[in-house]
């Protein structure tokens, strides 16, 4: 397996924990949206309907979604970055 | 660790690692359509919504009846991806990739509609700023938007090993593969996480699939209106949707078994179960259809009899009974003997039921609105060359998003095809032996699918 060189293996680290950054920021931007949406609907007298509760439902469901894409990128990416500082430490001590 | 060397599936990297002329032909006839679709989006934006045959009081036509027809044939990714992962249903391998794309990218193409239909996509932003939760359309707004981020992340999560082998394998677009695979090595460690979030995420997609398509319905059956306030359009809808969806998928696995020479991974096996899983939809299709019909036509309420009547023998019956016969006749025709000819047998019913669902929103969207309950005075609808642009350019933009992906990444899952071969044979063989009933089940379930 090829792995990239030190500074572009920078880059590529940047890169994805930027990806997992637009990943909370989308779903972050949603969520602040519905809550505006049913502040809104509250403020106009639209009443605490089963509309509100339906859309209350979406929130968790985007939490959870984040909590998902989170868990893999924190995941998969901590054991790489582990496994490389492992090799680092190794080609230091001539291993 | 990730490799395909050796193992037979080449021919699944060939489209990325090559390109034959077949491939810009196709690219350059769908850029066409492509253009012609946004020659007709720009004269719409210039002129306004006027240029365009709707009017009142039909206000609503091809854009509205695309939408609904793009948001149904997402049903074929994610919904029958995920069901077919979790009920462990070993011949859904060579499929699933194919079918999660369709579901991505055909969501984009249908949300974008929306946006056509508004004639100054600038309006949005009321939508966003100003938005009220009474309005289904709002719930639309909200589900579509969990839909295509789950499917995002659902087709994203089992590409990762595949990523990997490409990152590991070939030497173009190094940095995009290396930043999309997240370091994949393959350890025991990464396919447990793996493993977890895609087994998560089969659960979470399948209510909220469902719930998408119910809320498209929603937008039609929470007004009042002569045959659209109706309780059973939520299961009509969903129903209607993943038969639609199942179609788009064959004939996208049809046309790239041709296209890639992938008949050795796409067998008539898989052709004959999709083939009767859409029997099965079209039946069910027709028993709704029937059923909602039925219901209304006892009722006899006028103004419901005026749209009833205007799609049995009126100026829509031959759109209505064009409807039928593609989405009954034809599939249950075609589909109730399967032992020969089934590749051709399972593409000619669902390209039948792909025009007959597409006529079926058609159908709904359409003649409610040309006869409505208040005194507006009744209205006919011709589309013009915009609306007929705009629907080629969408079809061709979301065929020429297909066909690039297949050039990025494979289109049918590596891992999946060899955890098929080195685990899935003796998984399940074990599983089976629990079904006996000499056999006791293990105090465990099986140890999940293993993705190298």
């Amino acid at each position: 397996m090829s792995h990239p060189g030190p500074a572009s293996d920078r880059t590529v680290r940047t890169i994805q924990w930027a990806m997992a950054g637009a990943a909370v920021l989308f779903i972050g931007g949603i969520v602040i949206w519905i809550t505006h949406l049913i502040r809104t609907a509250w403020r106009l007298g639209d009443g605490p309907s089963a509309s509100i509760g339906i859309s209350l439902v979406a929130i968790p469901v985007f939490l959870t979604l984040l909590g998902v894409i989170l868990y893999v990128v924190r995941g998969l990416l901590g054991e790489a970055g582990d496994r490389r500082e492992r090799e680092t430490v190794d080609e230091r001590e001539g291993i | 660790m990730a490799d395909p060397a050796g193992t037979g599936d080449e021919v699944l990297l060939a489209p990325i690692e090559r390109t034959g002329p077949g491939f810009y032909w196709i690219v350059g006839l769908l850029s066409v359509l492509v253009l012609w679709g946004a020659a007709a989006y720009a004269t719409q934006f210039v002129g306004g919504l006027g240029v365009t045959g709707l009017h009142q009081p039909v206000s609503w036509g091809f854009y509205v009846a695309n939408f609904v027809f793009f948001i149904g044939i997402s049903h074929a990714g994610t919904l029958i991806s995920a069901i077919l992962r979790l009920s462990k249903a070993e011949w859904r391998r060579p499929i699933t990739r194919m079918a999660e794309v369709i579901t991505v990218m055909v969501l984009f193409i249908g949300a974008g509609q929306i946006l056509v239909d508004l004639g100054r996509p600038d309006r949005i932003m009321n939508v966003i700023r100003h938005g009220r939760y009474q309005s289904p359309l709002l719930w639309d707004a909200t589900s579509i938007s969990a839909y295509l981020t789950a499917s995002i992340v659902y087709l994203y999560l089992p590409m990762i090993p595949d990523v990997a082998i490409l990152r590991d394998r070939l030497a173009k677009r190094k940095l995009l593969h290396t930043v999309l695979a997240l370091g994949w090595t393959g350890s025991l460690r990464q396919q447990k996480i793996l493993n977890r979030a895609i087994a998560i995420m089969a659960v979470l997609v399948i209510p909220i699939a469902v719930s998408v398509h119910s809320v498209v319905s929603f937008v039609f059956s929470m007004t009042l209106q002569p045959m659209w306030h109706s309780t059973i359009f939520g299961p009509y809808f969903v129903v209607g949707a993943i038969f639609s969806g199942i179609a788009a998928l064959i004939v996208a696995m049809i046309a790239f078994r041709r296209a890639y020479g992938l008949q050795g991974y796409l067998k008539p096996v898989h052709f004959r179960y999709l083939g009767q899983l859409l029997l099965v939809m079209s039946l069910l299709w027709f028993y709704f259809t029937f059923a909602e019909y039925l219901t209304g036509y006892y009722g006899g309420e006028p103004e419901e009899m005026k749209v009833f009547w205007a799609k049995f023998n009126g100026p829509f019956g031959v759109l209505f009974w064009g409807m039928v016969v593609a989405n009954f006749v034809i599939p249950v025709v075609t589909l109730v003997s399967l032992r020969r000819h089934t590749v051709g047998k399972v593409l000619l019913a669902s390209i039948s039921a792909l025009v007959g669902m597409w006529l079926e929103r058609f159908i709904i969207v359409v003649p409610t609105l040309s006869n409505p309950r208040l005194p507006f005075g009744e209205g006919t609808y011709w589309p013009t060359w915009v609306e007929w642009g705009e629907m080629a350019g969408s079809f061709g933009l979301f065929a020429l998003f297909y066909v690039l992906f297949t050039k990025f990444f494979p289109i049918i899952s590596i891992w999946e095809i060899r955890e098929g071969r080195e685990v899935g044979l003796k998984e399940v063989e074990e599983r089976l032996l629990t079904y006996l009933p000499d056999h006791a089940e293990p105090a465990h379930p099986p140890a999940g699918a293993v993705v190298r």
